[in-house]
């Protein structure tokens, strides 16, 4: 593992993950397909699933918001990173961005430049900075994994990570959930969603949790309480770009981290759009 | 059905919600900075309409970088507030996502302009441009008031005529 093949490595990952979809969430549209009756819908789903393949054959984004870069880490634990590991990381994200090429909307300036947005944005699409880096443990490897997962706008301002109180029963957290998320979904325009979940004791930990649950989770197996999120979403009629039809929502990833001994459960959600989640894995 | 820009008041008078299009011709790119700015100077009566004729035309809610063109949310205050003054312009054709409320359905109506709804496809749209250009505004960047030429850019008629797709009354298909 050099320096070098870690950037090639994540440059090219960024770009699968920003261009192409994976088999289980292209079969997810095709069930989509043939179950919606709404005929808008259906060309909504069709083009999607068009779009999806001029971006992997052209290598163009599959959507013009490129989004935030993350990266999901798994590490064995008898692996040994070499020095300058994350450097060679934030080398490969910048590359990849530059190649792809990314939105350029990097935001210059200090502090209150950045809030203000006064200072304009780079022109360079490599200037998006990576988020602070996830790692979870491989047990009895010595492998190393790594997803690149770009977060677009559109479900940032949908999303939101808040307490609920649980009354001691799991179907409580799951009416808000599926509340949350309708409300969510309404207001998104990029339907249908990929919604996101982690449930955990801290902001920080079920937020975590979500970005797990969106670089882990397949569209072909589903948990009882996945598709019950899912399938009470999709009573709302909403539909794909809101046109009305079965498929408000594709899917949905849900990971229930350790619990805290109290009245609350903190749940992050993420709504996310119609080409979530945009990812890529590769071993280094 | 198969449009060419710009359209007269004929094509717009046939067209319904729910209706697929395919836009072949000029369409002009703006989003929140840039709109406003054309609403203000159509007001002061500044715009040089021979050189960006609008009478017509189509305005699409995006920005226009190295990444490509997608709908960003019409509904947004800057887009939505820009719809009735260039509709009163002569623009014909909005195209964006998201619903837009009551009053803007009215102006579209009064002024015999549609909107249109386009998912958030990059790859393909980005695929039926075959030119591009600032037609003002250079100094918004990615947001500049752009022209392009396109074949075949893929739309549907969300709200025409005083009728929104996204009202449950509005015409929606079961």
């Amino acid at each position: 593992m050099t320096y070098e093949e870690i950037v090639r490595k994540t440059s090219d990952t960024l770009i699968q993950a920003s261009t192409v979809f994976r088999p289980d969430q292209e079969e997810a549209y095709r069930m989509a397909v043939k179950k919606e009756r709404n005929p808008n819908a259906k060309w909504v789903l069709e083009s999607i699933l068009e779009n999806a393949a001029v971006a992997e054959k052209t290598k163009f984004p599959l959507c013009d918001d490129t989004g935030i870069p993350h990266v999901f880490l798994e590490v064995g634990d008898r692996a040994s990173l070499p020095g300058g590991f994350q450097s060679a990381i934030r080398e490969g994200i910048a590359d990849g961005l530059r190649r792809l090429p990314g939105r350029p909307m990097g935001v210059k300036g200090g502090d209150a430049e950045r809030l203000s947005q006064c200072c304009g944005l780079s022109e360079d699409s490599g200037a998006v900075a990576l988020a602070p880096i996830q790692i979870r443990e491989l047990p009895d490897s010595d492998r190393v994994r790594l997803t690149v997962i770009m977060m677009g706008g559109g479900p940032e301002i949908r999303g939101k990570t808040l307490r609920v109180f649980h009354k001691h029963s799991a179907e409580v957290v799951i009416d808000e959930m599926v509340q949350w998320a309708t409300e969510g979904c309404d207001k998104l325009g990029c339907l249908p969603a990929v919604l996101g979940f982690g449930i955990g004791r801290s902001n920080l930990e079920a937020a975590s949790l979500s970005l797990e649950a969106m670089c882990r989770g397949d569209f072909s197996r589903q948990s009882p309480m996945e598709q019950e999120i899912t399938r009470r979403v999709n009573e709302s009629g909403i539909g794909p770009l809101g046109l009305g039809g079965r498929t408000t929502a594709l899917a949905t990833f849900l990971k229930v981290g350790p619990q805290r001994a109290s009245g609350v459960r903190i749940v992050s959600m993420r709504v996310g759009c119609c080409f979530d989640p945009r990812r890529a894995t590769v071993e280094l | 059905m198969k449009v060419t820009m710009p359209v007269d008041d004929a094509v717009i008078q046939k067209l319904q919600v729910n209706d697929t299009l395919e836009i072949s011709g000029v369409i002009y790119c703006g989003r929140d900075a840039v709109l406003p700015k054309i609403v203000k100077t159509l007001e002061e009566g500044a715009w040089d309409s021979e050189k960006i004729p609008l009478e017509g035309y189509a305005v699409f809610h995006t920005a226009v970088s190295p990444a490509g063109i997608g709908p960003t949310s019409s509904n947004k205050l800057d887009i939505e507030g820009s719809i009735p003054g260039l509709s009163k312009a002569g623009i014909r054709f909005h195209i964006g996502k998201g619903s837009l409320k009551k009053e803007t359905v009215e102006a579209l109506k009064e002024n015999n302009s549609v909107f249109l709804v386009t998912p958030p496809n990059t790859a393909l749209l980005t695929s039926k441009i075959q030119s591009q250009e600032i037609a003002a505004y250079p100094e918004e960047g990615m947001e500049a008031f752009t022209r392009l030429i396109v074949t075949d850019f893929p739309a549907i008629v969300a709200i025409a005529h005083g009728k929104s797709i996204f009202d449950k009354e509005g015409g929606k298909p079961q």
